[in-house]
């Protein structure tokens, strides 16, 4: 199996009760630069008075409404800068789609 | 028992479509684990846990059998579920105090109705489960399809641990994706001898790419993992079986694993699945305190955590009447327990003392002096316990959440040959009721026979069986009828004043009560709502008891009326005249006449018919069902085949098999189970009241 070509570490974490679930994975090159991206997309979300289907993590760390929703089975978003360059049901997955889509650039 | 610790104790279930290899499987498990010398085989009548008369003749299991075998100094308590539809209330019983589940799916036909049906009941008690394919060897073995039929069925994320090596007659082994090795079967020696070697060529890109997604899969639910991943490339064994412990255990995924149980290939692997993967006691979150009368049912409650040194605390989960007396089978929960010592019953207030107490191994017993948090044992000498009590300790006297238990559907009338049996046959099948929570006896007030209430024709005709066999009582056995149930539709408020004056005490009440319908499944409930003592205290008990009496028998038809609420709001009493009697007697009559003004209805119980029948046949068979005033729910194609689903009243299915056999020249077969229950239409319903009148 092929080895991910960057340096991955845990992002921020989701705040509450339990095990902390990570909410976002960084990649990082050698020079420990972040590079990409993986997020988790969460929902649906309510604030109180509105409902929102489908959130992520921008750059910033801001919530935001993923437009449209995204299709079922979509668990995380990869990132390339502030690019969406794919999207995975699972972790690993959206790490190697990010990674291709470094290989393709 | 008392000794092993609670890690090393694995609680599970084996529960299946019926004909998937429930009691096969256990069989070669009982074998492989040296608690039996010999491999006994359901068509030859000798299984260890199909012990009763009736499971070895018929070739299927009726009641859940608990055995005890250990696996690598793990003890494993197993109890082998029946898979017939009709005798399900012995799945939901045993799911509700396993901590672990092995769900057999047939290899060829994927997930059948009876799966589904027991997965959404694990869901329910949030059992953590994995899957075996089985009957790999047979005609039309199709694993990657079964483990579709996973995901498409019951919405699930399935997680392949293995892959076949071979299929149908050529299959001889599987790929171990956790280890990535091959493990090959040898023959001979009825399947104890296998071992292990290297992956074989044309496998390898396969298992490549289904291990890629087992790491993908399991791995995303432990980050820790997920950083020994990035950091190496891979994660250890161990690292990997964790991940699918904590996965199994979330239910995040179901582990899936594969072999033919007949042929004896894949148990042993299925075995180190069930320690590697499926909890001990002390995985699991424990056991909630059943919510209070008002609490909402999904409230955050009190969990008792599996602790030897707790307050006793244990459920009472299914009772046996054999040759030596009454056998109550009960799952610990907490605290440590000996013979003699006294526990309250909770659920209905009282003290029992523990007499003996017995390890199971189907239906032979050992006695043992102790047992402790995790373990599941037989009680001998408990006096008034029943399926659901629990036992306590004093000094915690929690009531444990309750159990859930199916509605019957078919009535029968019984009544003895002989006049010398009338005892006999009251006592027999008190204690038949006794054992099985899906079976109900009521009497027909108006004709005074016997009713007996079941899940199937074939759980009647089993408990009849056993009247005369155990309890030797021979008995005239009436039509099977549809269990018809009566209910209202509309709120009525009824005042009934109950007086009479004979010369001496007279008898005087008054009830107002609130008749109100209740969706479906909720039963009679009453309430009181009296304030300022209108009705005194120590009468409420006695309005309860007659409207409960009196909806055993409807207005209509005389059918049970469920699904509505009787709220006393008010009354009247006479400090001489009134009595207990009286307003039980109010509460009767205010039933009688309320209901009447309550518009109300007939139901009907609904079923949910899946035949699963040839190409060429069709047409027939959809027209039939829509004969029968059935309502198709959907065609799904599978090769040659195919599957309709509806839901049919149950008065249009007796009878069925035999006009399936001859519309399709026997080449079709269906399943059907209780779906809910519909107003009988209006002619229907009348041509019912006429009868009854």
């Amino acid at each position: 199996m092929d080895s991910p070509r960057l340096h991955w570490m845990r992002g921020r974490q989701e705040e509450g009760p339990g095990v902390p679930r990570t909410l976002e994975w960084i990649g990082c090159d050698d020079a420990g630069e972040a590079i990409a991206r993986v997020v988790r997309i969460r929902g649906p979300v309510s604030t109180g008075w509105r409902q929102y289907w489908a959130v992520a993590l921008d750059e910033e760390a801001r919530v935001v409404e993923l437009r449209p929703t995204p299709p079922e089975g979509a668990g995380w978003l990869a990132y390339i800068g502030g690019q969406v360059v794919g999207r995975a049901a699972l972790p690993l997955q959206a790490v190697r789609t990010a990674e291709a889509a470094l290989g393709a650039d | 028992m008392a000794g092993t610790p609670l890690e090393k104790i694995r609680n599970i279930g084996i529960t299946a479509h019926i004909d998937a290899g429930k009691t096969t499987t256990t069989e070669r498990i009982l074998y492989y684990t040296g608690m039996s010398h010999r491999i006994g085989e359901v068509h030859e009548g000798n299984t260890t846990t199909d012990y009763m008369e009736q499971e070895r003749e018929r070739g299927i299991t009726i009641t859940s059998a608990a055995v005890t075998c250990s696996w690598k100094n793990y003890q494993i308590n197993i109890i082998d579920t029946p898979g017939h539809i009709d005798f399900n209330i012995e799945v939901n019983r045993s799911l509700r105090v396993l901590d672990g589940a092995i769900f057999i799916i047939e290899g060829v036909a994927g997930v059948q109705p009876q799966s589904e049906t027991n997965w959404r009941l694990a869901d329910r008690y949030n059992v953590p489960r994995i899957v075996f394919i089985n009957k790999l060897d047979r005609t039309g073995a199709d694993f990657f399809r079964a483990v579709d039929s996973l995901k498409e069925k019951l919405g699930i994320v399935p997680l392949s641990l293995q892959l076949p090596i071979g299929i149908e007659d050529k299959f001889v082994g599987v790929v171990d994706l956790v280890e990535m090795k091959a493990i090959v079967w040898e023959g001979g020696e009825l399947g104890a001898k296998y071992h292990d070697e290297p992956i074989p060529a044309e496998l390898e890109e396969q298992a490549r790419e289904y291990r890629q997604n087992l790491l993908d899969t399991a791995l995303s639910v432990d980050d820790a993992a997920m950083e020994e991943y990035f950091e190496n490339g891979d994660v250890s064994v161990e690292t990997l079986k964790r991940c699918i412990k904590a996965g199994t255990i979330s239910g995040a995924f179901r582990p899936v694993l594969c072999g033919t149980a007949f042929k004896n290939k894949g148990v042993q692997p299925l075995l180190d699945a069930v320690l590697d993967y499926l909890p001990s006691p002390v995985d699991v979150p424990g056991i909630k305190v059943a919510a209070e009368e008002g609490e909402d049912e999904h409230a955050d409650r009190r969990i008792i955590k599996a602790d030897p040194n707790a307050p006793f605390a244990g459920l009472a989960f299914k009772i046996i009447n054999d040759k030596y007396g009454t056998l109550t089978f009960v799952r610990v929960y907490a605290g440590t327990l000996k013979s003699g010592d006294t526990v309250l019953n909770t659920t209905k207030g009282h003290r029992e003392r523990i007499g003996r107490m017995f390890q199971m191994h189907a239906d032979k017993r050992q006695e043992i002096k102790e047992v402790s948090a995790g373990d599941i044992a037989a009680f001998v000498g408990l006096k008034d316990t029943g399926t659901g009590d629990t036992l306590a300790s004093p000094e915690d006297p929690v009531i444990l959440e309750r159990m859930a238990f199916p509605v019957p559907v078919i009535d029968i009338s019984v009544e003895p040959k002989t006049k010398e049996s009338i005892e006999k046959m009251s006592i027999g099948l008190q204690k038949l009721a006794g054992e099985d929570p899906s079976l109900r006896l009521r009497t027909d007030q108006e004709t005074g026979q016997t009713i007996l209430s079941g899940m199937g024709e074939l759980h009647l005709e089993i408990i009849i069986d056993r009247l005369k066999r155990e309890y030797n009582v021979e008995a005239n056995i009436g039509a099977p009828q549809v269990a018809y149930r009566e209910t209202i539709t509309r709120p009525y408020t009824e005042t009934y004043t109950h007086k009479k004056q004979t010369g001496g005490a007279g008898q005087f009440a008054e009830v107002k009560i609130v008749f109100e319908p209740l969706e479906r499944n909720q039963g009679v409930q009453f309430e009181n709502a009296v304030v300022g003592g209108a009705v005194p205290r120590e009468y409420i008990p006695a309005v309860e008891k007659g409207i409960k009496t009196q909806s055993e028998t409807g207005v209509l038809a005389g059918f049970p009326t469920v699904d509505f609420k009787a709220t006393l709001v008010d009354g009247k009493y006479h400090d001489v005249d009134s009595s207990a009697l009286a307003f039980e007697i109010a509460s009767k009559a205010a039933f009688r006449d309320g209901m009447k003004k309550a518009s109300p209805i007939i139901l009907e119980p609904v079923m949910d018919v899946e035949v699963t029948t040839p190409q060429d046949h069709v047409g027939d068979v959809v027209g039939d069902l829509n004969r029968r005033r059935g309502m198709i729910q959907s065609q799904e194609s599978t090769g040659s085949t195919v599957i309709v689903r509806a839901h049919v009243p149950l008065k249009e299915m007796f009878g069925y098999i035999s006009d399936l056999r001859s519309m399709t020249k026997g080449r079709a077969s269906f399943t059907m189970q209780f779906h809910h229950y519909d107003p009988l239409p209006r002619n229907l319903a009348d041509e019912i009241m006429a009868k009854s009148a």
